[in-house]
This record gives structure tokens, C-alpha cells and sequence, in this order.
């Protein structure tokens, strides 16, 4: 049986991710059918979900206008189904966004985090910058012989803020600043997917200027050193950049989200 | 190749030296990628941004007079006030794009230092060089410009745009000159890709010298079958309908200037321009959000003007 991958075709970049999934899908030995997803009808065929970058405003009204809103909480929240989000997609699968526009904006939810919307700046602070995120090693035989991966950071969002304690240090870059990750989980609370938060790439503090979180006010604030930003995270079927890998010819965080799609589907 | 793998490779690869470059054409051609399926609406102070950003717009476009009053007003059309547009990027948290005259290097400069996402080196102003359009490539900020065919759009991306347009007649109302622009766009490249299967690089330089375009970028572009950067549609689009029009014949997202608020009920068309933008291909979706609309701006029939009254005429 072929597995059906969705792309959100609401508005922004859903063409470079169906043109990715597809590449990555070559490698695999599953049957993948990748389709655009503009109606709840389509958004029922799906086994896994992609929601692109674009103006996550944009996304949202349109969510809501298409009459998907619901039903995408229930694909991501209930039916648990594998969804990934770039950048936007990411905005929209968190539970809270800062810097939202007056009179707040409606999201899917998902991941217990607070994004913070255009972190960097306008676009002249966008930029691209390689990071080691060593969660690829999971689809690569020599983990240590991966290279950097090249992120695409466009008016970006970061992740700013985790709404519960419950948090995984599975692999920081390079391993290395542990430090400046939050503390794992001391007091469970209740979370939105039951599942811990695992922090997958952080951007170290060089592009940072992180004021939000420098001046953030809770100890569980991430980095509130000002030294590192969360760029890449997972909690239980919910996927989080907030970079671009559909903008990059390198299309190994496709593969291993597909193969996570894998996973998921013979459970 | 198909459709959605040429868009994939609008922009260069991504590459990286450590040291992340901030300016890099991926990062611009990257913003418009994600403007796509989108409108993009002129407005001309704060709260019709915030009408802009709660209809659903993806970016707005700050300037001081939409085109239809630059049209019946006449004058120099220059820059707009930076106050103005200051309050515009408080206002919303959506892309802010200003408009520069063309060939005014300086007015960008500006707008740069305003932080501006986007410039539109636009025909609707007053052109400042009659013999220069603005190198594009030394700027951080990305720009976008108009065109009628495409050479004229591969003679703008070989300048720095990382961003297309079609050109229309601004401030008409009338769909008909971005509709000429698009198709003969996709004639342009349905050209370049038999000449480039028949000939090959010969063909290919042969055509260049035609169009007087950058051959590399005309090769790029046969290979693709589409522009090599993401090409949205302007200048006269008005309703639900126009704007799907121009997706179906295979815009990549659309700008709407006059079109909003110059109409009867902004906000209501706003919303309805976004949604038959995104269900560009769903005529029942369309049929929807084309009721009770309320008054379409009066608009002005491109077939009546005479060739001086015409902005697209500006720029080459």
C-alpha cells in the first residue's frame, strides 16, 4: 500500500517541499503518493502531513476560510498522524506564538512551545548558515563522516519558550552546549501530545541576538543566557523547523522525516 | 521536468562558508518563494495595512497614492514619506515592500535603512534614469520589477530582481494588459525551450541576441520551462476572477493595487481576492467568493488610453 504525504497548499513554498518528498521518496522502498492538501476531503487521504513556510497569518485565515482548521487539529492533535512544519508550519504547529499580529491569530497546535514570529528581524537579517543536526544520523550509516546541513533562515521563527518541563536533550549541535539547554523534566505536567519534547538543532548565539529570550522573565525560558536558539525540534508525531530544507538541494531531513512517516505508519 | 520540480530550483543551491551570507540570491529569491499563492496589496497608511493583514494579504505595499490617483492626480510619483511607511511595519507583522522609481539607486538606499522586505523598482512612479535601471545585486534587500515579456524580466534578473511581476496597467481596473504580459511571457519560454532542444547553446545564443537578454539566464530558463524566479501578476487586477485568471494561466501569486481600495467594501474584497487565490481552480470556490462584492473600482479601459497615459510603457 502506498502511503499518502500531504503537502498544505494554502499559500507559500508547498511546490519546493512536494518536489523534495518526492526526490527523498526515490530512495525508499514504501510507495509514497504525495498530493497538494486545499480541502478537508484531500486532508483526509493523508498518512502524514507537511505544512510549508509562508505568512503564517496568511495560513491561518485561510485554514479557517477552507473550513480546515478542525479537522487539521484533529489530524495532528487526536489522530496523531506524523506533520511536519517549516518555518510558518512551524508558527502554526506550536501552541503559542509571540509578536502575532494585533488581535492574535488562530494555530493548529501540537508542539508545547511558544514560537516567537520573526525572531531575527526583517528580511535584510534573513540568512543561510550550516548547522550539525545530528538527528540525521538516525537515516546515515557514518554519523560522524555527516555534513552540516545548510539552513535557510527567512524572517524565521524560533522557538523562545517551552510550555512543559518534560524535555528530552536527544542531540544539541554538535553535541556540545548542553549547557544552554533547558533542564529535563523535574514535574511532569500535562501535555498537549503526552509526548517530551526533543530538541533537535539549536542555533548558537553568533545570528542570535535572542533579546526575546535573553529578557524573558521564567527560568524556563530557553537560553536565557543569550548564547543559543531552538531551531529544530520534535514532540511525539510533530515535526519543527524553523529553517527552510525545501529551499536547499540536500534533501536529507526529507528522507529521514519520510522514513519517520515509515515508522509511524507500521505502528 | 515537471512543474513542481523546476520550482523547487527557483534558487540557487544553498551553500554556506560558516560565517552565514546574509544576502545570499537564495535568501532573496527564498522570501518570494514563500509569497507564493499569495496577494500582496498596496495600501497607503497603517489601518489599511491592518485591513491588508486581517483579509489574509501575505505582504503589503507601502505607498503614498495607489496608482488609479497617481493616474488621475498626474505629477511626480516618487518614494513615499518614510514616516508613512514606518507606520505601515508597526502596524503589521506581515512583509512591508515600498516602492522606488526606477533607476533612483538612491531612493533604495533608503528604503533599505527603513528595513523595508521587499523593493518594487516600479513603473507606477516617475522614472528617474531613462537610460539605467538600479543595480539590484549589491543591495541586501531583495527586489522585485515588472516586465512584458521575457526578456525584459531576464534583463531585470540578470540586474539583481529576485522577484518578477507582470507589469499590467496599474491603477486601470482593466486585466487585460497583465493578461498580455503573462501570455507573452509563456510564449517567450515556450520559444527558448525549442530553440534550446533543436539547437542547443547555439540556438540558445542566437535567441539571446534576439531578446538582448543574458544568454546563461535565457538557457536557465528553457531548461526550467518557467522564470527562473518566482513571477507574480500586476496591474489591473480587481476581482476574484482576475486574480485566478492570472494563476491559471500560471502566476505564481498576485498584487493588487487600486483594485482593494478603491472599491466599495475593502475588507470584503480583500478576503475574496485571497481565497480565489488560493482556490485558483475551484469554480465553485470562485462563484462564492465573487457574491455581493459590493462595487468593483470603476476602472478605466486600457483600449481608450492613449499610448502616453500608459505606465507600462516605462522602463525596458
Amino acid at each position: 500500500m502506498a502511503l499518502t504525504v500531504g503537502v498544505l497548499a494554502l499559500q507559500g513554498g508547498f511546490a519546493e517541499h512536494l518536489s523534495c518528498l518526492r526526490k527523498a521518496a526515490a530512495h525508499l522502498e514504501v510507495k509514497f503518493n504525495m498530493v497538494e492538501v486545499r480541502t478537508p476531503e484531500q486532508l483526509a487521504t493523508c498518512h502524514a502531513l507537511v505544512i510549508p513556510g509562508g505568512e503564517s497569518t496568511t495560513l491561518s485565515l485561510l485554514a479557517t476560510q477552507s473550513g480546515l482548521l478542525g479537522p487539521l487539529r484533529d489530524f495532528v492533535k487526536v489522530k496523531r498522524k506524523p506533520t511536519w512544519g517549516t518555518c510558518a508550519g512551524l508558527i502554526m504547529l506550536s501552541e503559542e506564538a509571540s509578536s502575532a499580529k494585533r488581535g492574535g491569530q488562530e494555530l493548529i497546535g501540537g508542539l508545547d512551545v511558544r514560537v516567537h514570529r520573526n525572531h531575527f528581524g526583517r528580511q535584510k537579517e534573513s540568512f543561510v548558515t550550516d548547522l550539525n543536526l545530528a538527528f540525521l544520523a538516525e537515516s546515515l550509516t557514518d554519523a560522524m563522516r555527516a555534513p552540516p546541513f545548510p539552513c535557510v533562515f527567512i524572517r524565521a521563527p524560533v522557538v523562545d519558550k517551552l510550555l512543559a518541563d518534560n524535555v528530552e536533550e536527544t542531540s544539541p549541535e554538535n553535541g556540545a552546549d548542553f549547557q544552554s539547554l533547558p533542564s529535563p523534566a523535574t514535574n511532569n505536567q500535562t501535555l498537549a501530545q503526552g509526548s517530551k519534547i526533543e530538541v533537535l538543532g539549536i542555533l548558537l548565539g553568533r545570528h542570535a541576538s535572542n533579546k526575546a529570550a535573553a529578557a524573558a522573565e521564567t527560568a524556563r525560558s530557553v537560553s536565557t543566557k543569550g548564547d543559543g536558539d531552538i531551531v529544530a525540534l520534535r514532540q511525539g508525531n510533530v515535526f519543527g523547523t524553523s529553517f527552510h530544507p525545501e529551499l536547499t538541494e540536500d534533501i536529507r531531513i526529507h528522507l529521514w522525516w519520510l522514513e519517520q512517516v515509515v515508522h509511524a505508519s507500521m505502528k | 521536468m515537471t512543474h513542481n520540480e523546476s520550482q523547487a530550483s527557483l534558487a540557487a543551491p544553498a551553500t554556506s562558508n560558516g560565517t552565514g551570507s546574509k544576502a545570499s540570491f537564495t535568501v532573496k529569491a527564498g522570501l518570494a518563494q514563500m509569497l507564493k499563492g499569495g496577494v500582496i496589496m498596496d495600501v497607503t497608511d497603517a489601518s489599511q495595512a491592518r485591513i491588508a493583514e486581517e483579509a489574509g494579504a501575505c505582504a503589503v505595499m507601502a505607498l503614498e497614492r495607489v496608482p488609479a490617483d497617481i493616474r488621475a492626480e498626474g505629477g511626480v510619483a516618487r518614494m513615499s514619506d518614510p514616516g508613512m511607511i514606518k507606520g505601515i511595519q508597526e502596524a503589521v507583522t506581515i512583509p512591508v515592500m515600498a516602492k522606488a522609481r526606477i533607476g533612483h539607486f538612491v531612493e533604495c538606499q533608503i528604503l533599505e535603512a527603513l528595513g523595508v522586505d521587499y523593493i518594487d523598482e516600479s513603473e507606477v512612479l516617475t522614472p528617474a534614469d531613462d537610460a539605467y535601471h538600479v543595480e539590484k545585486s549589491n543591495f541586501e534587500v531583495p527586489f522585485v520589477c515588472g516586465c512584458r515579456n521575457l526578456p525584459e524580466a531576464l534583463r531585470r534578473i540578470a540586474e539583481g530582481a529576485a522577484m518578477i511581476r507582470t507589469k499590467g496597467e496599474a491603477g486601470t481596473g482593466d486585466v487585460v494588459e497583465a493578461v498580455k504580459h503573462m501570455r507573452q511571457v509563456n510564449h517567450d519560454i515556450a520559444r527558448a525551450k525549442v530553440a534550446l532542444q533543436e539547437g542547443g547553446d547555439l540556438a540558445i545564443r542566437a535567441l539571446a541576441r534576439e531578446f538582448e537578454c543574458d544568454a546563461a539566464l535565457l538557457k536557465q530558463t528553457a531548461e526550467m520551462g518557467r522564470l527562473p524566479v518566482v513571477n507574480f501578476a500586476a496591474g489591473g487586477v480587481a476581482t476574484p476572477a482576475d486574480a485566478a485568471l492570472m494563476m491559471q494561466l500560471g502566476c505564481d501569486g498576485v498584487f493588487v493595487g487600486s483594485g482593494i481600495f478603491k472599491s466599495g467594501d475593502a475588507a470584503k474584497r480583500a478576503k475574496a481576492i485571497v481565497r480565489a487565490t488560493t482556490h485558483f481552480r475551484d469554480a465553485n470556490v470562485l462563484a462564492e467568493c465573487s457574491e455581493g462584492l459590493g462595487e468593483a473600482m470603476v476602472g478605466i479601459s486600457v483600449n481608450s488610453m492613449r499610448p502616453e497615459q500608459k505606465m507600462s510603457g516605462r522602463g525596458w
